[in-house]
């Protein structure tokens, strides 16, 4: 079992998400940065569905009252186990009594921790993430506190060496540059403010604002126009993770992980290889988001499928 | 019928440019038969007032399979039989602590307390969509005398059960949660329960009336 010492600014247990209930509003609360979420687990060699800690902040300190192998992705941060530095991305044993402290998040925000077993909580609706807001689902449906015991079923003792390259692993520092496809009502706003949209080589520069969490980011900078004509808000239906929406105040909100339905006019759409970097914005990074299209989205997908794959079939 | 892409994984297809039965029919008879079809790939599906959102995991089933499957199926859409709905009544207090924005409302529509009562637990409302959070229903059409607009900046937290209004539309939040609708009253009833399938106490397509408690 491991014992939380000390929780960070937040930490809580997260998996792929839960998914086949839309219908009736529940959103994926998955893991924010997938690749780092799966990276985890490839490097621990467990399951796909094994679920692991998402953290933010300084100061994590875990104590492990049993021998276990463990994995840190993610944000880049600096950490010893038993004073001794840590090489994330990579298997970590932890002996029995061992102490595992993070100092410091040197890039990007949420970092993962897995490990080699899994974290014995009873999946909700087929998932064990935290969903914080309806307070269901990881560790009683809240992140973790100062004391709190996690148990480990089916806890194995991975043999050899994995470790993930250092050009391998992706950049999570800011600006964060982000890609696009067009949303449903990219036509609601003047051309002039969307012209990013019809030109690549064209972008819009914000900042993310301190109004971020797993719901959605608030991005700040030159306010979207509205069209004259134009409706300022839509008829409520569904959206997904990476939706960039915009209220009437013209200030674009992106759709994390906990929305199924949404009322405002859908600027664009975040593909999917640039999803993971959602995890990494902090309040007053700077985010640029630029046009792309469709071909393109899936050849990057595809790419970075192969780097997946290609961590699977090494093991 | 309309269909398009959403970004990569997703595919929205659009029934009507308003608000009305037949749209919602035919959301709904969307909804259910892709549904009962099962398709190995499929994620979710969101319907809405007026849409669908099809969301799929492109690793299992190619977008251009789904709209193949979309356009073909028209016919067996037509000729399903559509289950009935569920018809429910929900208790309400309304007013007082139940209901901080009840004086807001009133001020707003002209209306008495007594009088923005008996209209809102007079109409028999469709649930159009549920989201936002797990199990809230956005219910309508309400009396146009009940219009008000949204909270500019939304309350921080309403307790659970709290019955809103907000537009055309009336809801409930099935969970403590931060609002932006007129908060009239509140119901004892949970409306989802994360540890029993079905989970949510509404679904799509079901009619919902207020009864005061």
């Amino acid at each position: 079992m491991i014992t939380v010492v000390n929780p960070a600014f937040l930490s809580m247990i997260v998996d792929n998400g839960r998914f086949g209930y839309g219908h009736i509003g529940v959103a994926p609360s998955s893991g924010l940065d997938r690749f780092a979420c799966a990276m985890a687990r490839f490097i621990l060699g467990n399951i796909d569905s094994a679920p692991v800690l998402e953290i933010m902040g300084n100061g994590l300190s875990l104590l492990f009252s049993e021998a276990v192998t463990f994995a840190i992705t993610g944000a880049r941060v600096k950490g010893t186990l038993d004073d001794v530095p840590v090489e994330p991305w990579s298997r970590t044993k932890a002996p029995k009594g061992s102490v595992l402290k993070i100092s410091e998040v040197l890039e990007g925000c949420r970092y993962y921790i897995g490990f080699s077993g899994t974290i014995d909580v009873d999946p909700v609706m087929g998932s064990r993430s935290t969903n914080l807001e309806c307070r269901f689902g990881g560790y009683q449906g809240r992140p973790l506190m100062k004391g709190d015991v996690l148990e480990l079923r089916e806890v194995y003792d991975p043999v050899g060496h994995i470790s993930v390259p250092d050009e391998r692993i992706p950049s999570m520092g800011e600006p964060h540059i982000i890609r696009v496809l067009p949303g449903p009502e990219a036509d609601y706003f003047s051309p002039l403010s969307v012209k990013f949209l019809s030109n690549r080589n064209e972008a819009l520069f914000f900042k993310a604002s301190a109004r971020l969490n797993r719901t959605g980011i608030r991005l700040e900078g030159p306010a979207i126009q509205f069209r004259d004509e134009a409706e300022q808000s839509i008829i409520s239906e569904g959206i997904l993770p990476g939706t960039i929406q915009v209220p009437p105040d013209g200030l674009p909100i992106i759709n994390c992980v906990e929305r199924t339905i949404g009322g405002y006019a859908r600027l664009a759409i975040i593909i999917d290889v640039d999803l993971d970097k959602l995890a990494h914005i902090k309040p007053f990074d700077r985010v640029i988001l630029s046009v792309t299209d469709s071909e393109e989205a899936e050849r990057l997908l595809q790419a970075k499928k192969d780097t997946v794959a290609f961590y699977v079939k090494k093991q | 019928m309309v269909r398009e892409r959403y970004g990569e994984s997703g595919i929205r297809i659009v029934f009507g440019d308003i608000i009305d039965e037949i749209t919602h029919e035919a959301v709904r008879r969307f909804f259910l038969h892709l549904t009962s079809l099962n398709i190995p790939g499929i994620v979710d599906i969101v319907p809405s007032f007026r849409t669908c959102l099809v969301h799929f995991d492109s690793d299992r089933v190619r977008y251009e399979q789904l709209c193949q499957l979309i356009d073909t199926t028209e016919a067996d859409r037509k000729n399903m039989v559509l289950p009935d709905v569920q018809r429910l009544e929900i208790p309400v207090r309304y007013g007082g602590d139940y209901g901080p924005d009840m004086d807001f409302v009133c001020s707003y529509s002209g209306l008495s307390p007594e009088e923005v009562i008996e209209i809102h637990s007079a109409g028999t409302y469709r649930v159009h969509a549920i989201g936002f959070m797990p199990g809230f229903p956005y219910l309508g059409p309400v009396d146009r005398r009940l219009y008000v607009p949204r909270q500019a900046t939304p309350v921080l937290k309403v307790p659970q059960g709290s019955v809103g209004i907000a537009q055309l539309q009336t809801g409930i939040y099935p969970f403590e949660s931060p609002a932006g609708w007129r908060i009239i009253g509140r119901t004892m009833m949970r409306l989802f329960d994360y540890t029993k399938p079905p989970y949510s106490v509404l679904h799509f397509g079901d009619t919902v009336r207020f009864v005061r408690v």
